[in-house]
C-alpha cells in the first residue's frame, strides 16, 4: 500500500532545456522521436576498436559537461523568465570528476541567478527522476516558490568500456526495446534542466506552464543488485504510486514512455509491471521507449524522456519504439511503431542516423502526427502520460504529466 | 519538513576493514556500505529476510510484509577506487565485468534491499562536503525528511560511506585490496 502524499500545491513545468545527440533544443528531438530517425552512429570520440559494441548516439562536438549543463539551465531559465534566487537539483554520473563538474555548475549557476547546486543525485538512471520528485515536494510543501532540476551525461570511454564489458550494450548495434531480438542498450549524450515550478507561484507571475507534474512515485525491488524483479512488482508500485498522488485512475493514462532499455530481462520485467497496472486496458495503451531514439543517457535518461515525453503532450505526434523487429510473444504490449511497420523482419532502417536529424533541423510535426500505427492509437496528443525509469538497485521512478 | 527520529545507529571507523562482499571487486567502497547497513538494520530489525521483528513506532507493515523502508547512500567522494579502476582498465586491454555492476552506488543498495526485503526508494546522493567520521552531512538527512514527507517510505536507513584517499588505486596495484574508509549508518522515521 502507497501513502503517498498529494502535494499542498501542485508543481508545474515553466520552463525547459535539453541538448540531445539531435542538438539544442526539444524541436529536433521530438522530431527523432515521433519519426523514429535515430541517432545511433559509430563512435569517434575514443577509440571502440576493442569494444564488442561500437554505437552510440553522440553530440558531434560536444562541450565541456558542465557547460552543456549550463546551457540546457540557462534555456530553461529563459524560457521560464526565471526570478532569480531558485536552488538547482543536479544529476550526474559518480566518478572522478563529479565534484568538480558539480562545483563548475555550482558556479555557472549562481552567475546565471540561481541559488547555487542544492543537491546532487548520483542515483544511476532514476537520478533525474528522483531529483524532479525531490523538487515536487519543496515546492510543493511551499518550502520554494520553484527548483531548477538538471541532469548531464556525456558518453566517456570508461563508462562505455565498463557496459561493453558487463554485456549491456546491444550486440547488434541497434537499441530495440521490448522487442524479438533485443540484446541490449546501447548510451546517449543528454543535458537537460527543467524548471519546477508551484502552479500557484506560476499562475501569480503570469508564467505559462508547458505541463503539469501531476504524479510520481518511487520503489525500491529488494531483489537484487542489477537484475529487476522479473514480476515488476517494484515497478508497479511506483506507478501506482504516481498515479495515486495525482488522483488519476490507470484508464486516464494515455500513453507511457517506459524505461525500455533493450534489456531482455527489463523490458520483460517492466511489460508485466504494465500489465499488473493496466490489466485489459494494456491493449490499447500506446506504449514505447524513447531510448531507442536518442539512447540512454544514464544519469541524464529521466530528464531527456521527461523532456520527449511533455513535448508529446504538445500535440507533435507519440515518440516511436525504433528498432523494432517483431513481437516478443511474452511482452505484449501496443507499442508506438514507426510508421509503415508491421510484425515483419524484413524493414530494419531505422537504426541510421538521418540527415534531417544529425544537422538538429526541425521536422514539419504534421508530417509526423501519424507516427506509428496510427490506425491502432487513440490519438497522437496525449493529456496525461507517464515516464517511467529503473536502475541498478532495483530503483523506480514514475512521472506523471498532464497537460497544463 | 517533520524532525527525524533515530531508530538505530551504527558506525564503521576508520582502520577496521570490512568483510569481504561476494560480487564486488577493487574497492572497499561497497563492502563497507554493505558492512555498517547490516550492522544498523541488524540492531532494529534482528534478522535479514522476512520482517517479524521489532514492530514499534514507526516500523511498516504487518509481519510478513516487505519493509517500505528506504535506502539513501550520501558520499561526498563517492567510489573513486572503482572509478578510478574502470577508467585504467579502459585504457587498459580488459575491463573486468564485475566493474560494470558495482560502476554506480545504486548497486550494493540493492544487495542490502535485497537481503533485508526494504522496497523503499533507492537514492544516492553526493554532498558537497564529506561528513567526519560518525556523523551524517546535512544534505543526507534533510534528503531522508523529503523522502519521509513524499510518503513512499515509512523508514529511510541513511548511509554515509567515504573511502580514505589512499585507497583511490586501481585493482591490481598496492594497496588496492586494503585501504581504509569510514562509514554511518542511521535508521530514521517521521519525529
Amino acid at each position: 500500500m502507497s501513502s503517498s502524499a498529494p502535494p499542498a500545491d501542485r508543481p508545474v513545468f515553466t520552463g525547459l532545456g535539453v541538448l540531445s545527440a539531435f542538438g539544442p533544443g526539444l524541436a529536433p528531438l521530438a522530431a527523432a522521436a515521433t519519426r523514429g530517425g535515430t541517432g545511433f552512429a559509430e563512435v569517434t570520440r575514443f577509440d571502440v576498436g576493442r569494444r564488442g559494441t561500437r554505437r552510440a548516439a553522440l553530440l558531434a562536438d560536444p562541450p565541456p559537461l558542465a557547460d552543456a549543463v549550463l546551457g540546457a539551465v540557462a534555456d530553461a531559465g529563459r524560457q521560464a523568465e526565471l526570478p532569480p534566487g531558485a536552488p538547482l537539483l543536479l544529476a550526474l554520473h559518480s566518478d572522478l570528476q563529479t565534484r568538480e563538474v558539480a562545483r563548475r555548475v555550482s558556479e555557472g549557476a549562481a552567475a546565471l541567478g540561481l541559488a547555487g547546486v542544492h543537491r546532487v543525485y548520483t542515483g544511476a538512471c532514476v537520478a533525474a527522476a528522483t531529483a524532479v520528485a525531490d523538487a515536487a515536494v519543496l515546492v510543493g510543501s511551499g518550502r520554494y516558490p520553484r527548483v531548477v532540476v538538471a541532469a548531464g551525461h556525456l558518453v566517456e570511454p570508461g563508462v562505455f568500456a565498463a557496459f561493453d564489458a558487463g554485456r549491456a550494450l546491444a550486440r547488434d548495434g541497434a537499441l530495440r526495446p521490448f522487442s524479438a531480438g533485443r540484446s541490449g542498450t546501447l548510451l546517449g549524450d543528454a543535458a537537460v534542466a527543467v524548471v519546477v515550478e508551484a502552479a500557484d507561484a506560476a499562475a501569480a507571475r503570469g508564467a505559462r506552464p508547458l505541463a503539469r507534474l501531476a504524479g510520481w512515485g518511487r520503489s525500491g525491488d529488494a531483489h537484487h543488485v542489477c537484475r529487476p524483479r522479473p514480476d515488476g512488482a517494484g515497478v508497479a508500485r511506483a506507478v501506482r504510486s504516481a498515479l495515486a498522488r495525482a488522483g488519476v485512475v490507470p484508464a486516464g493514462v494515455d500513453y507511457v514512455n517506459a524505461n525500455g532499455t533493450g534489456s531482455p530481462m527489463s523490458d520483460l520485467a517492466e511489460a508485466r509491471a504494465l500489465r499488473e497496472v493496466f490489466g485489459a486496458a494494456l491493449a490499447t495503451l500506446p506504449v514505447s521507449s524513447s531510448k531507442s531514439v536518442h539512447g540512454h543517457a544514464l544519469e541524464a535518461s529521466a530528464l531527456l524522456e521527461l523532456a520527449v515525453t511533455i513535448g508529446a503532450l504538445g500535440g507533435g505526434g507519440l515518440p516511436v519504439n525504433a528498432g523494432w523487429l517483431g513481437p516478443d510473444p511474452e511482452v505484449e504490449l501496443h507499442l508506438v511503431l514507426p510508421e509503415g511497420r508491421t510484425d515483419d523482419r524484413t524493414d530494419d532502417r531505422t537504426d541510421d542516423r538521418t540527415e534531417d536529424s544529425a544537422e538538429g533541423r526541425t521536422e514539419d510535426r504534421g508530417e509526423n502526427s501519424a507516427g506509428g500505427r496510427a490506425a491502432d492509437l487513440p490519438g497522437t496528443r496525449p493529456r496525461c502520460a507517464l515516464s517511467l525509469n529503473s536502475a541498478f538497485g532495483g530503483a523506480n521512478t514514475a512521472l506523471l504529466v498532464a497537460a497544463a | 519538513m517533520s524532525p527525524l527520529r533515530t531508530l538505530a545507529a551504527a558506525h564503521w571507523p576508520p582502520g577496521e576493514p570490512p568483510p569481504p562482499l561476494p560480487g564486488f571487486a577493487a574497492s572497499i567502497f561497497n563492502p563497507l556500505v554493505a558492512a555498517v547497513a547490516e550492522r544498523c538494520l541488524a540492531a532494529h530489525y534482528g534478522e535479514p529476510g522476512a520482517p517479524g521483528a521489532p514492530s514499534g513506532p514507526g516500523e511498516s507493515g504487518e509481519s510478513g510484509e516487505p519493509r517500505r523502508t528506504g535506502l539513501l547512500l550520501a558520499s561526498a567522494g563517492g567510489d573513486r577506487a572503482t572509478a578510478l579502476a574502470i577508467d585504467t582498465a579502459a585504457a587498459g586491454h580488459r575491463m573486468p565485468p564485475l566493474l560494470f555492476f558495482q560502476s554506480n552506488p545504486n548497486a550494493v543498495l540493492g544487495h542490502v534491499a535485497a537481503r533485508w526485503q526494504l522496497t523503499g526508494p533507492v537514492v544516492a546522493i553526493s554532498p558537497l562536503e564529506a561528513a567526519a567520521p560518525g556523523e551524517l552531512p546535512p544534505d543526507a538527512l534533510e534528503s531522508a525528511a523529503l523522502l519521509l514527507a513524499d510518503g513512499d517510505a515509512d523508514q529511510v536507513l541513511v548511509i554515509t560511506a567515504e573511502l580514505a584517499e589512499r585507497t583511490e588505486r586501481p585493482a591490481g596495484e598496492p594497496g588496492a585490496a586494503g585501504g581504509t574508509g569510514h562509514a554511518t549508518a542511521v535508521l530514521v522515521t517521521a519525529g
